[in-house]
């Protein structure tokens, strides 16, 4: 459990980063808080030869910009819970990356090398796809956008290409009233997900006009509930008939099956998942209205 | 000698005292092997099979000859000859070896093949990934249906099918009871495969001195001697010319508890290459070839009499102990283990047990904490709860009817159980759980959550002596244990112990014992363990014996320098009567008379610098030892565990609400120890009751390899752990202390499995109790809901 041999190079500032990751292309990997990579790269799963190390890069700042909020790749897990506006605008991303880890791994993982990991039942890809991130590309070319529905592949396959790397994410700001919430269930407590369920919730005090539903645990890269908006617009917010909507939304849906969770077993923790939070963030909406 | 006289007239033994060693291994003084570095020394890397099962047609190493630095590679060839041999020497035992390296078979996937040594641990593991091994696959033997199969592939040569051994034990009229019984009762018991995880790996230095030809051992072992006389019974060097170290061991729980073949590896590397071997196991070694536990399979079929008696009880055994058989305890003991301990605290006399050992192609298994008890216990508390409720009878009434109530007890298979608190540790526990039976109850019309309440009642055999082990006619043939106890010019205690303590607290618990015999304070006593030129010969740490045995022996030799320390003082105070004379506050007093003594560092200079005081032929010198067996059957401590759960009958979801034990391991040397012995086994077993599990796939490729998937219990799922004593000292060791280092793991797996069982109002077969398990056992639940 000892990395095959790299080169560690330390970049001070983002061009000299992108320099190297262009410089080094497929053979090169950015290292942030290292959570995932080092004991990847011990197991000998990955092998870069290159390692750039970003840690120094300015890209921790979490702001308002005109429409969306903006978080730095290099924001620590562990920031998200002080930032007030991330709890009043993005209630299922407050609750959402309360599952991430242990505080040790809180305080060194980041945003960009969660998303960028793809981790299948991570919180930070889930979370993206639920809210509509886009994610900032940045390369030594330029820069694009990529939404977050576009960007996770696979398990540990995202769309980034070589020379590429994450700067940070966008949320939009809901328009109108919104609530959300969000359920995990993992063996103990700061494990991988063996299914979560994330909702948003547009609302206009008395009923559900739009809704957004994410599961993780599905399979290798978050899912996204289809039919969510359609069972649930219209339905009051005090009684949303979430049961039904959970069922409904989930049928026909096949799991992931292993060792540790059957595909049944995922299935009906979907369906139980997806209920629970749909009451909450309907009763959170309506304590707020 | 204007020393200060500490106040110590309070007795050490039962006292509270804080742990000595905790400064060392809490402040980061303490030293490990992977600490430990010599001049010159190489790092071994190992070549392990990728594939369960398959015959070797070549090992390559021709990869390694273009690396632009130096290595040097050995495989099985080289070391031709050389192997581990851990066999019972009776009927119904199949012989084999483990060859150092593999030679011309691959066992299991992490089974040895080649060792690459470089000048540095990365070097060695980067070079170790250029020697392939050319094979030719064969049929798996994943399980132990496969092992049992007419057409199974043996694991050895000359083997007919794949039992390392099978072979009964009886007593009593098995048939009588049979006849007499109101209701045969039968079921079958399942635990899954898992490991003990201590939190340092093992690993091992060697080097060899071609000066003095002594070859000294570092290893983190629990079994300091036993390793040495290994090597010298394998290597044909005198065992006076090897030394075997543990320094400090960061966890054993029994997965230290045997001789490895690399251990004997690494020692004849050390003496070919003229230089210092390094070799330390990394978290993936460790899960997928060090020692797995438990993996066993019960059919137990009970008798009982309409009144509610327990009459007789048959079980079949059957155990996958992997790809080998274990240096000293072999294939045999853990099967073994449960069949001479499924009989538990209760009262019949008709039992006959099959048990046997299958060969499998995996990790091979070894002792961990309980050994084979968790299972039984698992199995016959189980069986218990189902008559109970069969009979139509409360569980704790039924376990009451039929414990052991009068002592000695002479068992089914005729070992004597000495006096135990059975039946005041039932109704004591009875007691502590009114409050959640009554919770329980009231939860049983909730569609969500239920509560439940289960209860494992058990005895545990510890601190047995050779008659024990020769029974075995296994390598491991004694289990006493040693102590050397020197008073130095000072006045200050030398203790040179034979078991190795590696979380078990011996360094204070054998200094409050000495410190008693002495009259010193337990911190003037420094007790030295884990190093063959330090220790006198023992077995090492294993089996529930330190505090009974190395205690023991601690007492009776610390005693005898009491006793000439009194007959120096009797002498200089001109006494007549040495038994006049008491130790006490680091002085030797006349009793009734405190202001006539002789401080104990004068007394210990007279009788070894100033020896014209000694009284009139008395040898010079304040250095005893002795060597303590246990009683032939052990003594036997008792304990009732109960696990409350709270289960979400939706998603499966468990939590434990309390855990409370009830135990009974004699006298108490330090509570504080005790508690803390008993709250970490009960964790362990609350890992093997839920999560923890070795998954192997049909082709015997192990799943769980890191601790992403191999899930031990973290502390915020832990709950509040309650524990209360009951002392009843045995009168078969010198402080009346029985051993206790293993029963906290052993309860959880019943305890917690009979909870969920109570719960749900399903019957429970098997562990782990994951939340897959509890959700699928909720099914009937959620649908009645
Ligand atoms: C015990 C444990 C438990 C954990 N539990 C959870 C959990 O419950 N939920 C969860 O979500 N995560 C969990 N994690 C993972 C943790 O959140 C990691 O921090 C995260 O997945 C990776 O972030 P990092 O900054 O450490 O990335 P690194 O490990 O440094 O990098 C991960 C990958 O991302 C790439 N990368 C890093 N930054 C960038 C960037 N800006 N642009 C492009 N590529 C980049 C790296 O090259 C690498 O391939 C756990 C980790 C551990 C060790």
């Amino acid at each position: 459990m000892r990395p095959a041999p790299f080169s560690y190079h330390k970049a001070e500032r983002l061009d000299q980063a992108l320099a190297l990751l262009a410089e080094f292309g497929e053979d090169a990997r950015p290292i942030a808080g290292g959570q995932s990579l080092v004991p990847m790269m011990n197991l000998r799963l990955a092998r870069p030869s290159h390692l750039v190390d970003i840690n120094a890069l300015d890209l921790d700042t979490i702001e308002l910009r005109s429409d969306h909020l903006h978080i730095g790749a290099l924001v620590r897990h562990e920031r998200y819970a002080r930032e007030s506006l991330i709890a009043q605008h993005f209630p299922a991303f407050a609750e959402g990356v309360e599952w991430i880890g242990h505080p040790t791994i809180r305080r060194r993982g980041t945003l960009g090398g969660s998303i960028s990991h793809a981790d299948p039942t991570a919180e930070l890809p889930a979370l993206c796809v639920l809210l509509g991130a886009e994610i900032i590309a940045q390369s030594a070319e330029g820069s694009r956008r990529i939404p977050a529905a576009e960007f996770f592949i696979s398990a540990y396959v995202t769309s980034l290409e070589a020379g590429e790397m994450v700067t940070g994410i966008d949320l939009p700001l809901p328009k109108g009233k919104s609530s959300g919430a969000f359920e995990e269930f993992a063996e103990r407590s700061g494990d991988f997900a063996i299914i979560s369920a994330g909702v948003t919730l547009e609302h206009d005090g008395r009923a559900i006009t739009d809704a957004r539903v994410v599961w993780s645990g599905v399979d290798l890269a978050p899912v996204m509930a289809e039919r969510a908006g359609d069972l649930l617009r219209g339905k009051p917010l005090s009684a949303p008939e979430a049961e039904a909507a959970a069922q409904a939304m989930s049928a026909g849906i096949t799991p992931l099956d292993d060792p540790m969770a059957s595909a049944e077993f995922r299935h009906s923790l979907i369906v139980e998942l997806t209920q629970r939070a749909l009451t909450r963030a309907c009763e959170k909406a309506m304590q707020a209205s | 000698m204007n020393a200060p006289i500490p106040n110590l007239s309070k007795r050490q033994i039962g006292a509270r005292v804080q742990r000595f060693e905790d400064t060392r291994l809490m402040s980061g003084a303490a030293k490990y092997i992977a600490d430990i570095t010599l001049p010159d020394m190489l790092h071994l890397s190992f070549v392990r099979s990728q594939v369960a099962h398959a015959k070797i047609l070549e090992v390559d190493t021709s990869m390694l000859e273009d690396l632009d630095y130096p290595v040097q590679v050995f495989t099985g060839k080289d070391t031709d000859g050389l192997s581990l041999k851990a066999n019972q020497d009776l009927p119904g035992v199949q012989r084999s070896e483990q060859p150092l390296l593999a030679l011309d078979r691959l066992r299991f996937v992490g089974d040895p093949a080649a060792v690459v040594l470089a000048d540095d641990p990365y070097l060695a593991e980067d070079a170790a990934e250029l020697v392939f091994i050319d094979f030719d696959p064969l049929p798996v033997v994943a399980t132990m249906e496969q092992a049992l199969a007419e057409d199974t592939t043996p694991l050895f040569d000359g083997w007919t099918g794949n039992k390392f051994v099978e072979r009964q034990m009886k007593g009593g009229d098995l048939e009588a009871a049979r006849a007499q019984a109101a209701h045969v009762i039968r079921r079958t018991y399942r635990n899954q495969r898992q490991t003990g995880v201590p939190m340092e790996g093992r690993g091992v230095i060697a080097d060899y001195d071609k000066g003095t030809r002594v070859l000294t051992l570092w290893s983190s072992t629990q079994m300091p001697h036993l390793v040495r006389t290994y090597i010298c019974e394998e290597l044909g060097l005198p065992e006076s010319r090897i030394r075997v170290i543990a320094p400090d061991v960061g966890g054993g729980f029994g997965v230290k508890g045997q001789v490895f073949a690399d251990e004997v590896l690494i020692a004849w590397l050390a003496i070919q290459t003229g230089r210092p071997v390094k070799w330390v196991e990394d978290r993936r070694e460790n899960l997928i070839a060090s020692i797995h536990a438990r993996d066993h399979e019960h059919t137990l079929e009970a008798y009982v009499s309409a009144e509610g008696r327990l009459l007789g009880l048959k079980a079949d055994i059957s155990t996958d102990v992997g790809a080998y058989s274990t240096f000293p305890f072999t294939a045999g003991g853990d099967p073994g283990m449960a069949a001479k301990v499924m009989p538990g605290p209760y009262d019949f006399q008709a039992y006959e047990a099959t048990f046997r050992a299958l060969a499998t192609n995996k990790c091979p298994l070894g002792t961990y904490r309980g050994v084979g008890r968790p299972s039984a216990v698992f199995s016959q508390e189980r069986l218990m709860d189902v008559i109970a409720q069969e009979i139509g009878m409360d569980p704790i009434e039924f376990r009451l009817k039929n414990v052991v109530k009068e002592f000695p007890y002479k068992n089914v298979l005729g070992f004597t159980y000495d006096p135990g608190s059975y039946e005041e540790s039932l109704l004591k526990m009875r007691e502590l759980l009114a409050e959640d039976i009554k919770a329980a109850e009231a939860s049983k019309a909730s569609p969500d959550s239920r509560i439940g309440v289960g209860i494992a009642c058990f005895i545990e055999q510890t601190a047995h002596g050779t008659g024990d082990f020769t029974k075995r006619r296994s390598p491991i043939e004694t289990g006493y244990i040693s102590a050397r106890v020197e008073m130095s010019t000072d006045g200050e205690v030398l203790i040179g112990l034979g078991l190795q303590s590696h979380g078990q607290g011996l360094e204070t618990t054998c200094a409050q014992v000495a410190a008693d015999a002495l009259g010193v304070g337990p911190q003037r006593v420094f007790v030295r363990h884990g190093d063959t030129l330090t220790s006198p010969y023992s077995v090492g740490t294993w089996g529930s014996r330190g505090g009974p045995l190395g205690g023991g022996a601690v007492h009776i030799a610390a005693n005898k320098i009491a006793d000439k320390l009194r007959l120096i003082a009797a002498h200089i105070l001109q006494v007549a009567d040495p038994a006049t004379i008491q130790l006490d506050e680091n002085r030797a007093s006349v009793i009734g008379d405190p202001a006539r003594f002789v401080p104990i560092p004068e007394l210990a200079r007279a009788a070894l610098r100033n020896v014209d005081r000694l009284p009139e032929g008395m040898t010079p010198g304040l250095t005893e030892e002795f060597s303590l067996d246990g009683p032939k059957d052990g003594t036997y401590a008792n304990a009732v565990h109960a696990a409350i759960v709270e289960i979400d009958v939706k998603t499966g979801k468990m939590k434990l609400r309390r855990f409370v034990v009830v135990e009974d391991c004699g006298t108490i040397l330090n509570p504080m120890i005790v508690d803390g012995q008993v709250r970490g086994g009960v964790v362990q077993g609350i890992g093997s009751a839920i999560m923890e599990h070795m998954i192997y796939d049909e082709e015997g490729q192990p799943l769980t390899t890191t601790f992403a998937d191999y899930l031990m219990p973290l502390a915020t799922e832990m709950p509040e752990i309650d524990v209360h004593h009951i002392e009843t000292p045995t009168p078969l060791t010198p402080l009346g202390a029985k051993g206790l280092g293993e029963g906290g793991a052993i309860g959880p797996p019943a305890a917690i499995a009979n909870a969920v069982a109570n719960a749900l109002g399903v019957e429970v077969e098997a562990t782990p109790l994951n939340a897959q398990a509890i959700w699928r056992l909720a099914k009937a639940t959620r649908s009645e809901g």
